[in-house]
């Protein structure tokens, strides 16, 4: 009896010292240690993905029909005048949902650079000023823009009536046909739109899996992690600060910020950002304070009725999600830089006289040396899945009228 | 003809059993801070003189914070309760917001007061954007007096 234990506490002991050991690798690696606060830090990016949960302001989010009549509309490009524009012409699926562009290029050239749309549903303010806050508010727009799509509630209703596909999801998801005298129908293609890209989300990246084997205990599973994205992610967390903003799952706290990029359009034009963007989202009558966000209890518009303009809005522009960072270059709002390395070598050589004399006082050249910046690109490119995504690229084939439920959600992409 | 609204407030016992149930409830209401005098159950306390200011976070609807910590880049609500020697205080709550000293710049969110009677107030729209340390600051009216309080958070 007493030996067996022995033999029982001898076991428990072993087990014990086995469980250090592992906890103990697990922050550790070759060449380099996480302290117990980096470690909670890296837990904060994560888990990935986040729950989807549906948009309250949007009573077909996650309704199947709403979400096959988006996917069809979002590639369809009988919705603009010429009828050789779509959604997609900008939002190419296969670069994260961006063109490549340094700016837009819908009916004639933009201003700023399209945005992939991966992981969208997770965002607060939508467009590099927020001038919406909601997806399909913003989803709207562009459909409507002379500049970019030049379309109309009478042509939308005209192509809903002229396939059978589109205008029986349609039917099905709002309860009644297409009319272009509706004053729904516009925001309710919008929603339809948004309904599918809320389905966008980007599978786990090797940062990903490093979090999870850390928060784990798994040793051997976060040894896969390249050593440079380690020191890169270490930077990141430490001497950059780039986690004060580019914080939480998404890598980025939703918000606004001046890091210093020209925001000079065009001799004598400028790009006033998150200035203009409050302004546009306060007048708009498709925002969350308006009468289509269908949330009764307006819960949802908290954002928007304490919005607080301030003189340092003025070239401030949205803090960019870095998922997927390899998928969308070039990069910042105005595509003005080509390449990652470019990205950190502007922070590390960052010039503080471009910045607001009352903005952020935190930003500072980083003064990375070569390996270093190597080493903060490695960690950024970690952020990117390393299989391509599959997102099917053609519209679904014309099925059923489905029932108006949210229980019939098809699968997200990249899942 | 007979106004109903000059009438004296006769309440049905079905109306008196409504109030009461309505007040039990409130007072039971997970986010409720217990009343005066305020102790470190209510929240944080911040005194100065003979005013305690008890505030703690409310996250979305209306759960408390774990910890009163209070998460980056989230919406939040500010549950503040006003004591003196005597309890309840007669001061009000005029103004509440928070900035970020080391980096020279407040919230993107102008904060709303709601006051709840009995000293309580609620401040709605607050948001800490960004991970470090920021610092709430109350101001209270006190008869003549207007009294400053800040009390340093980290957000993370």
């Amino acid at each position: 009896m007493t030996s067996r234990r022995t033999k029982g506490l001898r076991r428990r002991a072993g087990l014990a010292l086995a469980l250090l050991a592992v906890l103990a690798s697990a922050g550790a690696d070759v060449g380099i240690e996480l302290s117990a606060e980096e470690l909670d830090r890296i837990a904060s990016h994560g888990p990935w993905p986040l729950p989807w949960s549906a948009d309250p302001g949007n009573r077909v989010s996650g309704n199947a029909a709403a979400i096959f009549l988006g996917h069809g509309l979002f590639f369809d490009e009988a919705l603009s005048a010429n009828g050789k524009v779509a959604c997609a012409t900008c939002h190419n699926p296969a670069r994260g949902f961006q063109d490549s562009r340094n700016v837009a290029k819908g009916l004639a050239p933009g201003t700023r650079n399209t945005p992939g749309l991966f992981n969208v549903r997770h965002q607060r303010w939508f467009g590099w000023d927020g001038a919406h806050d909601n997806l399909w508010s913003s989803s709207l727009r562009p459909i409507l823009d002379p500049g970019e799509m030049g379309g109309s509630a009478a042509r939308s209703a005209r192509r809903l009536k002229a396939s059978p596909a589109l205008h029986c999801h349609y039917r099905a998801a709002f309860g009644k046909p297409a009319m272009a005298d509706d004053p729904e129908l516009l925001v309710n293609l919008a929603k339809g739109i948004a309904a599918w890209q809320e389905t966008l989300v980007s599978p786990p990246a090797p940062f990903d899996r490093f979090r999870d084997a850390l928060a784990r205990k798994d040793a051997s599973t976060a040894a896969e992690y390249p050593p440079a994205a380690r020191r890169g992610l270490r930077l990141f967390l430490g001497r950059g600060q780039c986690a004060t903003c580019h914080a939480g799952p998404m890598f980025s706290n939703g918000e606004f910020g001046d890091i210093g990029i020209p925001f000079f359009v065009k001799p004598g034009g400028v790009d006033p950002g998150r200035q203009g963007g409050i302004k546009r989202v306060q007048s708009n009558p498709y925002n969350l304070l308006g009468a289509f966000n269908d949330d009764v209890t307006r819960e949802n518009a908290t954002g928007t009725r304490h919005l607080r303009p301030e003189h340092r809005n003025f070239g401030e522009f949205k803090v960019p999600s870095l998922r997927n960072l390899r998928l969308t270059a070039p990069y910042m709002h105005n595509g003005s830089i080509a390449s990652l390395h470019d990205v950190v070598r502007h922070y590390s050589e960052l010039n503080e006289d471009r910045l607001h004399s009352d903005g952020e006082r935190i930003l500072k050249p980083l003064g990375l040396t070569a390996a270093e910046s190597k080493d903060l690109v490695a960690f950024l490119e970690s952020l990117s899945p390393t299989e391509p995504i599959s997102v099917a690229v053609k519209p679904m084939p014309i099925r059923d009228c489905l029932p108006a439920t949210r229980n019939s959600r098809i699968p997200a992409a990249g899942r | 003809m007979t106004s109903v609204a000059a009438r004296p407030a006769q309440k049905s016992r079905r109306w008196r059993h409504a109030e009461i149930l309505f007040w039990l409830l409130a007072l039971a209401s997970p986010g409720a801070l217990a009343g005066c005098p305020a102790g470190t159950d209510d929240g944080i306390l911040i005194r100065q003189g003979e005013l305690t200011l008890a505030w703690r976070p409310l996250l979305a609807a209306d759960r408390p914070a774990p910890s009163n910590r209070i998460p980056m880049a989230k919406h939040f609500v500010l549950d503040v309760q006003l004591c003196d020697k005597d309890g309840i205080s007669a001061a009000q709550l005029i103004k509440a917001d928070a900035s970020m000293p080391a980096h020279r710049h407040g919230m993107n969110y102008k904060p709303v007061i709601k006051p709840q009677g009995n000293a309580r107030f609620r401040v709605e729209g607050m948001m800490f954007h960004m991970a470090g340390q920021w610092r709430l600051a109350f101001e209270v009216q006190s008869g003549k007096e207007t009294l400053r309080l800040n009390h340093d958070v980290q957000a993370d």
